[in-house]
């Protein structure tokens, strides 16, 4: 590690030392260098994206132009939403009871709570189709309109990612320091208090990457939203893997761009937006 | 931490809802299946429950210890590519400018968000062998080199999958990492690498061990990664899993292997959070 | 074995003939009595598995709104629908799985009263081993397994599976479809037996074969042999003909040919899965797809073979004499469709297959 320290730079100011600075570049670069490839094939006239035959802004004009891909597409964002919010919420009070709580069978309790990243995706898909079929909550879902229509894929969803949240945000408050807490109901803080001003924010970062965790499984699913969606509900990933058979068309390439390009955009402009002083939260 | 008794009303409000849909639509649906793994199948579709164990024990056939012990070694490698090259990224996240922070952790997901069969096709364009990073090497007269259809690929696959499971956590753990600490062994002279080892470190285990966790359990479980990464031999268990239930029909045996798994797996998370209920302080 | 042998030659239907799309629809449709029925339908296929227009044509022509839900392959076709059928009234499963389907009771017989343009298929297609008298379904589209491959790496053309399963010039420089039943069946057929062989000490043979070649093999491809070949990754993959089609059309250099030893010619059905919701609509649709403009505008869309006469004969002779498309007949006579071999020949395929891949 550096030794040798450049005028201005601390100790701790890991963030302007040159080689994190590099390795970071390098791994960020290594993380992209696909993602800018299938950007590129976005513009390319080749239909199957295998080989580069020529720059177009077709596979946008007919992404844009195809109803089905955006429906698909926004029962995904949909789905990943509402998955999100119940999965952050739900994830982040079993990661509260297990960290304040002692009670009998904990550890067994632990273990099953972390089944759902245990068992394979097929196994979980077939399992709740069974589920749902039996429960006749297959057939009465489809009787829905959009986007209760979804509830099904939304409640596995959930199921496999509320989980995932628990495990990142209890091992965030492994950090905690209870001391913080008793400081606060010592200054005559209530419960509730206490948890919304002290527990909360210390708990952030982690409910940040637990949400963000949760958004990512639910967002690119496959089988299990293939195994729990009814006749009316396509999603992205099932588009795009049933597309496998004739060839994925560059358009979906087109779709993901623009995916990621209004993510970037519009998260810069939030950050623009921000006042300064609150722009370091999270 | 507190025994439940203290303030049954707050557990039991925490503990309630994720439990409730954990059992409703998590364990009973898993109970068909469960079922199901000590079943014969006596038609195309159905099943009948006869107490058999033949599904356990035929997943201890030579071929598929094989193939198990092959998923194991090949996750193994790729959890600690992955925490090789998650570390510094969550790292430097977590000391970057403050305005940065945002944009930073969303760039690290982004990639993410795209369709896995998508970012796998992206990923063959850059490894092929007539490939981008092929063409690069050859403009300094390197190669072309086959980097494709190896365990290799499977493995630089599945830390690309699986990269945002170890950032997260990470950057969970150390965001607000109580830097006085790393200050106090910086004064009292330590260097910083020891600092690294003796003080950061321990001081994010818990984010390592459940990026470790978050990794390593759904590498052995992957399918489409090895499908399409690997050569001839890459099939990985999720690769049979998959296969019983779809080409081959057989969800008893599906099923019977699904649960060694989980078995497995479960054991040890279980005991792990036996001996850390134990060991006081370090619990993770 | 049921050989099928395509003789495109069949009847004329020249009642047909002149009439558009629109029209023929409104004739087929019993409207009376699709009041019962709400006027939606669901439709499960593959995607873009079907004209561009054909569905938006089809709601014009009778008022039925089609919703086209996707799958990837047929054992997810399968096992979605093992449990019940959430809400689908047409299915387009392939031949073999649909056989298995009709064993399981898992789809429901035609009423072939209410299928006149059924007349316009071709003879050979309206009758099907693995589906005595076309009771459950309709041949929608057909196609081969063969042999993808560039021509300039490869010497001569290519007429047998030995270049794909012990040939060691070829090294490194092949594919397999990642698919026990394509590839055992394959193999099969290279060895001069039926592909739906059971016998074990054949397959064993096979097996063998399979596990010898393997040193050969670059990757199991999971069908996109195509695009392996495109790139240049590989010179000889196994694929569906549909698929080498595409890429032939932009790489001169790639060309296609089911060995003479024959292979899988597969045919993918449209049927009407158990607990439709609205069997009437499904099959208004079922006989709207064999309407000869229909399927012509589909197999011109899908470049796939239509076992419908009528449609063939509107085609361009592009499509007509592709010998991708239509295989000569000497060859088309050693193919064979993949039955439904029951499940424990299917358990046994499925070991062999872990095997060699574990081998």
């Amino acid at each position: 590690m550096a030794q040798t320290l450049k005028p201005g730079s601390g100790p701790l100011d890991y963030g302007n030392r040159t080689w994190l600075k590099i390795l970071f570049a390098a791994i960020f670069f290594a993380l992209y260098a696909p993602i800018f490839t299938l950007i590129a094939f976005s513009f390319n006239t080749d239909k199957r994206g295998v080989v580069w035959r020529g720059f177009t802004f077709d596979n946008y004009v007919k992404a844009w132009n195809n109803a089905d891909l955006q429906e698909a597409m926004l029962n995904s964002l949909t789905i990943a939403f509402i998955s999100t919010i119940i999965a952050t919420i739900l994830g982040s009070m079993v990661a509260l009871v297990l960290w304040r709580f002692r009670f009998p069978f904990k550890a067994g309790y632990e273990g099953v709570m972390s089944l759902p990243i245990v068992i394979p995706e097929i196994c979980m898909g077939v399992s709740l189709l069974l589920f749902f079929t039996n429960a006749g909550m297959m057939a009465w879902s489809v009787s829905f309109v959009w986007p209760f229509n979804l509830i099904n894929i939304i409640i596995a969803h959930v199921a496999f990612c509320f989980p995932f949240v628990a495990i990142v945000v209890r091992s965030r408050l492994v950090g905690f320091n209870r001391q913080l807490e008793e400081a606060s109901k010592d200054l005559g803080a209530s419960e509730w208090q206490t948890f919304w001003n002290v527990i909360v924010p210390f708990m952030m970062p982690g409910l940040i990457a637990g949400a963000l965790l949760a958004f990512t499984l639910s967002l690119d699913d496959f089988v299990i939203t293939y195994f729990t969606s009814g006749p009316e509900t396509v999603t992205f990933p099932v588009k795009v893997y049933s597309l496998v058979r004739r060839g994925v068309s560059p358009e979906i390439n087109a779709a993901s761009t623009a995916l990621i390009v209004i993510t970037v955009v519009a998260t810069v402009l939030a950050m623009k937006l921000q006042a300064p002083d609150k722009s370091g939260k999270g | 931490m507190d025994s439940w008794k203290v303030n049954p009303r707050v557990f039991w409000t925490l503990f309630t809802p994720g439990t409730f849909w954990l059992v409703l639509f998590f364990l009973i649906p898993l109970g068909w299946l469960f079922h199901d793994s000590f079943s014969d199948k006596i038609s195309i579709t159905e099943t009948q429950f006869t107490g058999t164990l033949a599904n356990y024990i035929r997943a201890f056939d030579a071929v598929y210890l094989t193939i198990i012990w092959k998923s194991v070694w090949i996750s193994a490698v790729a959890t600690a590519l992955c925490l090789l090259t998650a570390y510094p990224i969550a790292f430097g996240i977590c000391f970057a400018p403050a305005k940065w922070k945002p944009l930073l952790l969303l760039l690290v997901i982004l990639p993410f968000w795209i369709n896995l069969l998508i970012r796998t096709y992206a990923l063959i364009a850059v490894f092929r062998t007539q490939g981008y990073l092929n063409l690069v090497l050859g403009w300094v007269g390197l190669g072309p080199y086959e980097m494709l259809y190896n365990d290799g690929a499977v493995i630089v696959g599945l830390v690309y999958v699986y990269m945002p499971f170890m950032v997260l956590p990470l950057y969970a753990t150390i965001e607000r990492l109580d830097r006085s600490f790393l200050e106090a062994s910086l004064d009292l002279g330590g260097s910083q690498v020891q600092t690294f080892f003796k003080v950061t470190l321990p001081l994010t285990m818990p984010g390592i061990v459940t990026g470790i966790i978050l990794v390593f359990i759904p590498c052995l479980g992957s399918f489409l990664t090895p499908a399409m990464l690997g050569g001839a031999n890459a099939i990985m268990i999720g690769n049979v899993i998959e296969d019983q239930f779809k080409a081959a029909n057989d969800w008893p045996f599906g099923s019977a292997l699904s649960f060694l798994l989980m078995y497995v797996t479960f054991g040890a998370l279980a005991l792990r959070a036996f001996l850390a209920s134990r060991s006081k302080g370090v619990d993770v | 074995m049921t050989t099928h042998r395509p003789r495109f030659s069949a009847k004329r239907r020249s009642v047909l003939k002149g009439l558009g799309a629109l029209g023929l629809g409104l004739t087929f449709l019993p409207r009376n009595s699709l009041s019962a029925e709400e006027k939606k339908l669901n439709f499960y296929n593959w995607d873009t598995y079907i004209g561009e227009t054909t569905l938006a044509d089809f709601e014009k022509a009778s008022g039925i709104e089609v919703k086209m839900d996707l799958f990837a392959d047929n054992d997810e076709l399968f096992a979605k629908l093992k449990a019940g059928n959430p809400g689908y009234d047409v299915i387009c499963p392939t031949n073999d799985n649909l056989e298995r389907m009709i064993k399981a009771n898992m789809v429901v017989p035609l009423d072939h009263a209410k299928l006149p343009s059924f007349s316009n298929m071709d003879p050979v297609f309206q009758d099907a081993a693995f589906d005595p008298g076309r009771k459950y379904s309709i041949a929608y589209l057909w196609g081969t397994v063969g042999v993808g491959y560039r021509k300039s790496k490869v010497e001569g053309t290519v007429d047998s599976w030995k270049v794909l399963f012990e040939e060691p010039k070829y090294a490194g420089r092949i594919a397999l479809l990642g698919d026990a039943k394509l590839v055992i069946g394959s193999a099969l057929k290279y060895l001069g037996h039926s592909l739906n062989t059971t016998d074990p000490a054949i397959l064993k043979q096979v097996e063998d074969l399979l596990i010898a070649g393997k040193k050969n093999v670059k990757v199991y491809a999971d069908d996109n042999g195509q695009d392996l070949l495109a790139s240049g990754d590989v010179d000889l993959t196994m694929e569906y003909n549909g698929d080498i089609l595409q890429v032939m059309k932009e790489d001169d250099d790639i060309s296609y040919a089911v060995p003479t030893q024959g292979g899988e010619m597969w045919q993918d059905c449209l049927a009407i899965p158990t607990g439709a919701p609205r069997p009437e609509n499904a099959h208004a649709f079922i006989n709207y797809i064999m309407d000869p403009q229909v399927e012509a505008a589909i197999a011109d869309f899908v470049q796939y073979g239509t076992p419908n006469a009528a449609a063939k004969k509107l085609m361009s002779k592009e499509y007509t004499e592709n010998p991708a498309i239509f295989p000569p007949p000497e060859v088309i006579a050693k193919c064979e469709p993949a039955l439904y071999l029951g499940e424990d020949a299917t358990k046994l395929r499925s070991e062999i297959w872990t095997r060699v891949q574990a081998a």
